[in-house]
């Protein structure tokens, strides 16, 4: 039994050794096969043709379409709105839906090992929402597809040129991707103990290894259509599909929605356990779902702490491929909602924060700790002020002469990118003190070196944020440029440097620590609606940033390679962009909460009408709570 | 017998070191060297 075990974590460790082998490997991939693409191979057979010469060969190749006004079909409302809402929701739904089993296979995993099966319901519990969620995610998929061969059949001819047969491969994965989570899902207590066990985590694995390939798969129509790659200055197909699709932008935004996703996930999820636990009926159902939502909000916070430096890489990437592209989005128009983005991620980050604090009053241990609340929170407060402060502001000339110019004396230094650097690592930082002292706060070390422990963290963080502030504060605004966003990397790396330690040290300090008893459920109901604020603030964020993404292409449906003469070419203003992202947030909510009705629905039994005289009034309406 | 400010000067002197050569080893993989005072050196 036990020989059988040790080969079962084998086999499925090289699982998971080949499914990261596979993603890492998956670089040096050449695709040449004709098959994948059209063009390609249209090229490949004049090559081979030795009378023709590469010039004609050239003439060809077939370049990207050139559509008037007039081959835009109008139906009355504006095409773009219409793509632009289904499209989020899609997107929306495909995050979750993405991201629940990624974090599901690991609260499995940690089930096997503590051999604590609350790990294995609140698993199994987190994708009964994912499954009602792919349902949608699929339908508004259907319906996008829809609407973009109807609204926009010309650039949807031109990508299907391009990518080809890869447009199967997607098909493909999502039939496998539809039948693997019906398995896993339904197999759950089919698969529950011994090597069946392993057998289900493997599912879960395949799950996830499909789900990252569609992810990745989709991506890289995004990324063609802003940085293409792979085809000439006329759009024509000059490379193959592997060409086309690893664009310069592809990696970056792989990495960007792969972490995103999970904080949303763990978001959406959280409201989940909010929900049930403030609608609970017993102490026990209570101590559950606040179990639920702590792990939930522990999810969203953890992948968001890194998901700056991921989008630092990206914008990093865009202005590296084209400096125009990288001002528009920054410098430009769109500049101003990098402001609203910083109210957004001080909002989640606030939530989350307040979170923890009033989850520590599940331990009474937690009161040597209550002293630095009040200190992270000012810190953070003041953070967040320095980033929402704008580096221009709108204003009457009566104004700008008041002021002396268009930048505030003071505050104006606090605009640009240095100030903002030194903020937003220092929330991370923050944010992950709160972690800290939250996990710290139900334990008692017992190590003989736990005041060098202590001392070593203390000065990590003491010597870190002084780096941070130095290396603003002195490259930022008394050096050159190049310097100025060389030290940036520096402060990265700073903040990652805490975490780490953070993490690594407290595994060390704690090993064999006393555990002082927590009371699940014995948390503040003001704590669970954080927990509503979060999803909220991570959907509106995403459709935000969505925007920005999309926009930085501005009159161009394929950058530099094919025009959008359609009649919305142009960037929206931000009021109207402002309404759009409203309206997405709120249809994607209801449709969360549609999906919380539906699973607390299946969660209900109707007692035979025989039975009812039986049962006391109070007990009549059936099932969980 | 190690008195609390030996092992706060040791954890200091420990965190102090490993920032310093971390800023100079991060600039320097940018091709952005700097001096022993963190001024640039270019």
């Amino acid at each position: 039994m036990k020989e059988s075990r040790y080969y079962s974590r084998l086999i499925w460790s090289m699982l998971l050794l080949i499914t990261a082998a596979g993603f890492f490997w998956s670089g040096t991939i050449s695709i040449t096969g004709e098959w994948f693409s059209g063009a390609v191979a249209s090229v490949e057979k004049v090559s081979t043709d030795t009378v023709v010469t590469e010039e004609d060969a050239e003439l060809k190749l077939v370049p990207a379409p050139r559509p008037t006004r007039a081959d835009y079909p109008d139906i009355g409302v504006s095409s773009r709105s219409i793509v632009w809402v289904v499209a989020q929701m899609h997107l929306f739904f495909g995050a979750l839906v993405l991201a629940v089993p990624l974090f599901v296979l690991v609260i499995e995993l940690l089930g096997v090992y503590t051999g604590d099966s609350r790990y294995d319901d609140m698993a199994h519990e987190f994708m009964k929402i994912s499954i009602t969620a792919y349902s949608i995610t699929a339908l508004f998929g259907g319906t996008l597809a829809l609407a973009l061969f109807l609204l926009y059949p010309d650039l949807m001819t031109y990508l299907m040129r391009v990518f080809g047969a890869q447009m199967m491969v997607y098909a493909i994965l999502f039939f496998l991707e539809s039948m693997v989570l019906y398995i896993y899902y339904y197999g759950w207590d089919a698969l529950r103990y011994g090597n069946a066990k392993w057998v289900h985590l493997s599912l879960g694995l395949l799950l996830n290894a499909v789900g990252a390939t569609l992810m990745v798969t989709a991506n890289s129509w995004a990324t063609f259509m802003m940085a293409p790659s792979g085809v000439n200055e006329v759009g024509a197909v000059i490379g193959n599909i592997w060409e086309v699709m690893k664009g310069p932008l592809w990696n970056p935004i792989n990495l960007h929605r792969f972490i995103a996703n999970i904080a949303f996930g763990g978001a959406v999820v959280g409201a989940y356990a909010a929900y049930k636990c403030l609608a609970a009926r017993t102490a026990e159902a209570r101590a559950h779902y606040d179990w639920m939502g702590y792990t939930s909000n522990f999810i969203a916070i953890l992948a968001f702490l890194p998901l700056p430096f991921a989008g630092y890489w990206l914008m990093a990437e865009i202005y590296a491929y084209s400096q125009q592209m990288g001002i528009t989005a920054m410098g430009g128009i769109l500049a101003w909602l990098f402001i609203i983005q910083a109210v957004l991620i001080g909002t989640i980050l606030l939530a989350g924060n307040y979170y923890l604090w009033s989850g520590m009053s599940r331990t009474e241990g937690s009161k040597r700790y209550q002293g630095f609340i009040k200190y992270i929170a000012m810190v953070l407060v003041i953070c967040f002020l320095i980033w929402v402060t704008p580096n221009t502001l709108i204003l009457t000339s009566g104004e700008i002469a008041a002021l002396g110019g268009s930048k505030h004396p003071l505050l104006g230094a606090l605009g640009i990118m240095p100030a903002k650097n030194i903020a937003v690592n220092l929330m991370l930082i923050f944010t992950f003190m709160s972690f800290q002292i939250y996990r710290r706060s139900d334990k008692v070390a017992t190590v003989s070196w736990e005041k060098a422990g202590n001392a070593l963290m203390v000065a990590i963080y003491v010597v870190a944020i002084v780096n941070i502030i130095f290396a603003g504060v002195y490259y930022g605004y008394f050096t050159n440029t190049v310097y100025k966003v060389g030290s940036s990397v520096m402060q990265v790396v700073s903040t990652l440097t805490v975490i780490i330690s953070g993490v690594v040290l407290d595994a060390f300090l704690y090993r064999g620590a006393k555990t002082l008893p927590s009371h699940w459920g014995q948390v503040s109901n003001r704590a669970q609606y954080a927990l509503f604020a979060l999803p909220i603030a991570f959907t509106w964020l995403m459709a935000l940033m969505g925007y920005v993404r999309s926009s930085v292409r501005t009159h161009w449906h394929v950058y530099t390679v094919m025009k959008d003469t359609s009649p919305d070419n142009f960037i929206p203003t931000i009021g109207y962009a402002g309404n759009m992202m409203t309206i997405v947030t709120v249809m994607f909510v209801l449709f969360v909460l549609f999906i919380f009705w539906i699973a607390n629905l299946s969660g209900s039994k109707q007692l035979p009408p025989y039975a009812i005289n039986k049962v006391p009034a109070t007990e009549r309406v059936g099932g969980a709570a | 017998m190690t008195t609390n400010l030996q092992i706060w000067l040791a954890a200091f002197t420990i965190a102090f070191l490993y920032f310093y050569g971390l800023d100079h080893f991060i600039m320097s993989m940018q091709g952005l060297p700097i001096n022993m005072d963190f001024t640039p050196a270019q």
